[in-house]
C-alpha cells in the first residue's frame, strides 16, 4: 500500500498544482474573451473607426501617446487628484464614521443629513461647483471626496457597530480604558468594513474625477477622453477607458488586496479562498 | 486557614435588577444576598433565564444594579476594574492578536515591561499546554484551545477575583471533562476567588467549594450547599464519579435545580448524564 501510496500523492500534488494555476489565470479569462469579440467584432461587421476602433489603432495610440509625453502629463494630473480627493474622503470618512458608529444617538440624528447630501453626491454638484471654485484641481478633488467620503463613512460606522460587545467588555474586564478599546477592540474589528469601503469608494473615486475631468479640467484622462471625443478619435477614448482600468486593477492588486491580505483575512475574519 | 484567607472577598447586598424595555422594565433577578471569601470557588446553578448572567455582569461591573449593592474588598463597585477578570460564555479572546498578544493583553494595559510580560505569557502558554500555538490567531485553533486561551489571558491578568459565564458551554463534552479538570488544578495552584456561573450540575458540584442554587427568574438564591474540601489535586472525574459522598450531593443539587422547572424527560437524562454532556 505505502509503495503505491507515494506515486498516487506526487500525481494529486501535480494536479492540485495546475489546478491552483488554473485558477489564477481564470480572473484573465474575460479580459482575453472580450478582446477577441472586438477582434473579430471589427474583422466580420468592419464598422466605421469612429463607430469601434480596431485593436491595433487602440494599440497604437497608446504608444504614440506614451511617447509625446501626454500619456504620463495626464495619468499624473489624474493620479494626484484622486489620490488627494481619497485621501482626504478616507481620513475624513473614518473619522466620522467611527464617531458615528460608536454614538447610535448621535447615528439616528445624523441619519437624515447623511441620506440627504448622500442623494445629491457626484455630479449633481458639478453645475454649482464650478461657479464656486473655478476649473481645476480643487474641483475634481472636491467631487471625489464627495463620492469616497459617503463611502467609507457608512462602511466605517456600520463595521463599529457591529463589533461584538463581548470584546469590549473582556478588554474592559481587564482593566482597558477607552483609548485601549478603540485601539485594540472598535479599529481592528471594523476593519472588514473599513476596507470595503476604501476599496469601494476608491472605485467609485475613479468615476467622479473623470466626470470631474471631462468638464472642468485642462490635463487628466478624462480631460484627455473628451478632447478625443471632440475629434472623433475613438482610438484615443478607448486607450483612455483601457488606462483608466489597468490603473484601477494596479492599485486594487498591489496597495489594497495586500492589507486586506495581512490584517483581515490573517485574522479569519472573512474568508481567505487562497487558503489550503 | 489564615486570617486573609477568611476575609470577605465579594459581598452582594440586596441586589435587585430590571432591565428597561419597550414594554416597561422586566425583572431580571429576586433580591439576592451573597458573600464569598477570598480563595472561594463558589459556584452558582440554575436554570436558563433566571438571572445568573445579569448577577456575574453586575459583579463586573458592566451592569448597574437597580437596588442594592455589590462591594469588592470593602470597595463599591461602578464599573470594570482589573481586579475583577471575567471569563465569558461567548468567546472575547480577540481573532486580531495571536495566543501570545491575547494572554499578554492585560499585563500590556497595566503597563508591563515587556521582558517580564513575555515571560509571564511564556509560563502560561507552557501551563495550558499550548506551547508551538503562540503565535497562532484564534481561527487556527480548536474550541477547546480558544477556552484555554480566554482562561489564560483572564489569569495571566492576576485579578484578585475571577468571574466565570459558562465559559465550558461551548466546546465538546469530552474537551470539557479536561477544561474542567484544568481549571480545578489551575485555581488550586494559584488560590483565586472565583465565581463560576453554570447550568450543569455535575460541573457545579465538580468545582465549587460552595455551591449556589438559584429559582426560576426572577432568580434568588434558594440554597446553599457547601463541597467538603478534596485533597489537593483530588480534582478529577474518575474519582469525582466514583465518590459516594459526591454523588450524593450532586443528587441533591440536582433535585433542588429540578424542583425550578418542569423537566422534560429528554432534558432530564441530559441534566443526569453530568457536566451538561
Amino acid at each position: 500500500m505505502s509503495v503505491q501510496a507515494a506515486p498516487i500523492a506526487t500525481t494529486s500534488t501535480a494536479r492540485r498544482a495546475l489546478g491552483r494555476l488554473a485558477w489564477t489565470l481564470v480572473p484573465a479569462a474575460p479580459f482575453v474573451i472580450v478582446t477577441l469579440i472586438w477582434i473579430m467584432a471589427t474583422g466580420i461587421l468592419n464598422p466605421s473607426k469612429e463607430t469601434l476602433p480596431p485593436v491595433t489603432d487602440v494599440l497604437a495610440s497608446i504608444k504614440e501617446l506614451a511617447l509625446s509625453g501626454q500619456l504620463a502629463t495626464n495619468v499624473v494630473a489624474s493620479l494626484y487628484r484622486l489620490l488627494l480627493g481619497s485621501i482626504l474622503g478616507i481620513v475624513t470618512g473614518l473619522i466620522g464614521g467611527v464617531i458615528v458608529g460608536l454614538n447610535r444617538k448621535l447615528a439616528e440624528s445624523l441619519n437624515p443629513v447623511v441620506v440627504f447630501f448622500n442623494a445629491i453626491s457626484g455630479i449633481v454638484w458639478l453645475p454649482l461647483m464650478i461657479t464656486w471654485l473655478g476649473i481645476g484641481n480643487a474641483l475634481a478633488v472636491f467631487l471625489i471626496w464627495n463620492t469616497v467620503f459617503f463611502i467609507v463613512f457608512q462602511n466605517a460606522a456600520l463595521g463599529v457597530q457591529l463589533v461584538p460587545e463581548v470584546y469590549e467588555q473582556g478588554v474592559r474586564a481587564l482593566g482597558g480604558g477607552r483609548w485601549q478599546t478603540m485601539r485594540s477592540v472598535i479599529l481592528p474589528g471594523a476593519l472588514p468594513y473599513i476596507l470595503t469601503g476604501i476599496r469601494t469608494g476608491l472605485g467609485f473615486g475613479w468615476r467622479a474625477l473623470i466626470a470631474a475631468e471631462l468638464v472642468g479640467a485642462a490635463t487628466g484622462l478624462g480631460t484627455m477622453i473628451f478632447d478625443a471625443a471632440e475629434y472623433h478619435r475613438s482610438d484615443i477614448i478607448v486607450a483612455g477607458c483601457l488606462i483608466i482600468g489597468v490603473i484601477a486593477i494596479v492599485m486594487d492588486r498591489w496597495l489594497l488586496l495586500p492589507i486586506e491580505r495581512r490584517t483581515v483575512r490573517r485574522w479569519g475574519l472573512v474568508a481567505d479562498t487562497e487558503k489550503e | 486557614m489564615d486570617a486573609a484567607a477568611n476575609a470577605e472577598k465579594i459581598a452582594v447586598s440586596g441586589f435587585r435588577h430590571f432591565f428597561d424595555t419597550e414594554d416597561g422594565p422586566v425583572q431580571a433577578t429576586g433580591v439576592v444576598d451573597l458573600k464569598i471569601r477570598a480563595g472561594e470557588f463558589v459556584t452558582l446553578v440554575g436554570p436558563s433565564g433566571c438571572g445568573k448572567t445579569t448577577l456575574l455582569k453586575a459583579m463586573a461591573g458592566f451592569i448597574r444594579p437597580t437596588e442594592g449593592t455589590i462591594h469588592c474588598d470593602g470597595k463599591l463597585v461602578t464599573k470594570p476594574g482589573r481586579e475583577r477578570g471575567v471569563v465569558f460564555q461567548e468567546l472575547a479572546i480577540l481573532p486580531w492578536r495571536t495566543v501570545r498578544r491575547n494572554i499578554g493583553h492585560g499585563l500590556e494595559i497595566a503597563g508591563v515591561p515587556k521582558v517580564e510580560r513575555e515571560e509571564k505569557v511564556t509560563r502560561l502558554i507552557d501551563l495550558i499546554g499550548l506551547g508551538g500555538f503562540e503565535d497562532r490567531y484564534p481561527h487556527e485553533l480548536s474550541g477547546g484551545m480558544r477556552q484555554r486561551v480566554a482562561v489564560a489571558r483572564t489569569w495571566a491578568a492576576d485579578p484578585d477575583v475571577i468571574l466565570m459565564d459558562e465559559p465550558f458551554a461551548a466546546v465538546d463534552a469530552m474537551t470539557r471533562l479536561t477544561l474542567q479538570e484544568e481549571l480545578g488544578r489551575l485555581c488550586v495552584a494559584t488560590r483565586k476567588t472565583v465565581f463560576f456561573i453554570t447550568h450543569s450540575v455535575d460541573e457545579a458540584v465538580f468545582l465549587g467549594d460552595r455551591v449556589l442554587v438559584m429559582t426560576r427568574r426572577p432568580g434568588t438564591i434558594k440554597a446553599e450547599i457547601d463541597i467538603p474540601r478534596r485533597a489537593a489535586g483530588g480534582r478529577d472525574w474518575e474519582s469525582f464519579t466514583t465518590d459516594v459522598e459526591m454523588q450524593g450531593i450532586a443528587e441533591r443539587v440536582l433535585k433542588l435545580v429540578r424542583a425550578e422547572r418542569g423537566l422534560t424527560p429528554a432534558e432530564e437524562a441530559r441534566a443526569a448524564a453530568g457536566a451538561g454532556a
